[in-house]
């Protein structure tokens, strides 16, 4: 009887230790993915690139080709119009990595009273972008289907590789990128390091 | 007509029709794919500067479970962000040789990432029989909306902030002290950082 109570109590105590573990194993949500790392950046501007899209019939004066061609005629005789229009913003910063940066990259000179600062080259990179949509504009009438959320993903989808290869092609976007936050690390450095006098000469490396 | 002519000219006859067609094919499968989506240029909204000092990036792949009355939707989004500090206005105080600074508030930057795919909305229903499942651009980002407010949750629960704000000291510590070239002693206030609703 002795020996069945220990049993039972074993039992029980692993039950409780078992309930216990998976409660510290639960997840605090549903994660797919995740990856986190640590990083020594320094981050001196951010841009915000705003994208806009139109969804629409395909006018018959517009139509290229036999494809086209057909499509616009199928949308002529649907009943009712379908037009909506969806924007977001996609965000990029400038940084530079100061891991590297050691004290050879700054140096003193007392006679000539300045102070010459070497910073790190500058990145540009994609920083993410909004999660919502911004509806601009939406009316869907007659018998026509609305425009759903399956339909407004692939959209955005498509928007990000358009915004990708314009700021891949155009070099405007990373060179103003680049511009603010040299303006922006000359302003700060000199005034962190100005002291007694001292002229601050900030540089970049690679430039 | 001879026989000879007969078939010479169906073979032409038929040898016409076939180059039609195949032209005719072709020039349909060449023709411009059918898109009624127009694709505005990027434009730039805003450009600020700012000197932050950034310790830790995350990425996460996350699903988005919802319903808004009888309509369900269900997908998955990859979110990142990072955790950040404004040292711009950071103020430097001196004792002796010794400076000391106060490492301030995190900023955590919650984003949708621009990596393909990064949102897909896998499947959307009505419990309802015959009834539509649409969900509302509205609707949509209402739900998003939450599902970022939990993230940035998260990161704090799990620490992300801590371990940020943990390696912001020993990196605003080394960075100061290189610059400066003297000891530089930094202080965090609030380890565990400032989560919100606090």
């Amino acid at each position: 009887m002795k020996l069945l109570r220990k049993l039972q109590s074993v039992v029980l105590l692993s039950l409780l230790f078992m309930t216990a573990s998976c409660r510290n194993e639960m997840p605090l949500d549903s994660v797919l993915y995740s990856e986190v790392k640590s990083v020594k950046k320094i981050v001196l501007a951010q841009m915000s690139v705003s994208k806009m899209a139109t969804v629409r019939d395909l006018p018959l004066n517009e139509a290229k080709g036999t494809k086209q061609t057909i499509a616009a005629l199928t949308d002529a005789v649907k009943i009712g119009d379908r037009v909506a229009v969806y924007s977001y913003n996609t965000y990029l910063r400038a940084y530079m990595s100061f891991a590297d940066f050691s004290l050879g990259d700054l140096h003193v000179d007392d006679y000539a009273k300045t102070i010459t600062i070497e910073l790190p080259e500058i990145d540009v990179e994609f920083q993410g972008r909004d999660m919502e949509v911004r509806e601009e504009h939406y009316r869907v009438t007659g018998l026509r289907s609305q425009i759903n959320a399956v339909e407004r993903a692939k959209l955005k989808e498509a928007m990000n590789v358009s915004l990708k290869e314009e700021v891949e092609n155009n070099r405007e976007f990373k060179r103003r990128l680049v511009e603010k936050a040299k303006e922006k690390a000359e302003d700060y450095f000199s005034t962190l390091l100005a002291r007694d006098g001292y002229t601050v000469i900030v540089n970049f490396k690679y430039d | 007509m001879t026989d000879v002519m007969k078939k010479t000219l169906l073979i032409v006859v038929v040898a016409v029709v076939g180059l039609a067609v195949a032209g005719l094919v072709a020039w349909h499968n060449l023709s411009p794919e059918v898109s009624r989506v127009r694709i505005d240029k990027a434009k730039i909204a805003e450009l600020k500067g700012m000197v932050r000092l950034c310790a830790v990036d995350f990425y996460e792949d996350v699903p988005v479970r919802a319903s808004v009355g009888s309509r369900h939707m269900f997908g998955r989004v990859s979110l990142t962000g990072s955790v950040s500090f404004d040292i711009e206005k950071i103020k430097l105080t001196e004792r002796d040789d010794t400076i000391f600074v106060t490492l301030p508030p995190e900023i955590v930057e919650v984003y949708e990432a621009t990596s393909p795919q990064s949102y897909e909305v896998i499947d959307t229903w009505n419990d309802r029989f015959l009834r539509s499942s649409n969900v509302t651009t509205a609707e949509e980002n209402k739900i998003k909306a939450k599902v970022k407010a939990n993230f940035r949750k998260a990161v704090y629960a799990k620490g992300y902030v801590r371990r940020a704000r943990k390696e912001a000291v020993t990196n605003l510590a080394n960075l100061f002290s290189a610059l400066t070239r003297r000891p530089v002693v930094v202080t965090d206030p609030t380890p565990g950082g400032t989560p919100p609703g606090h």
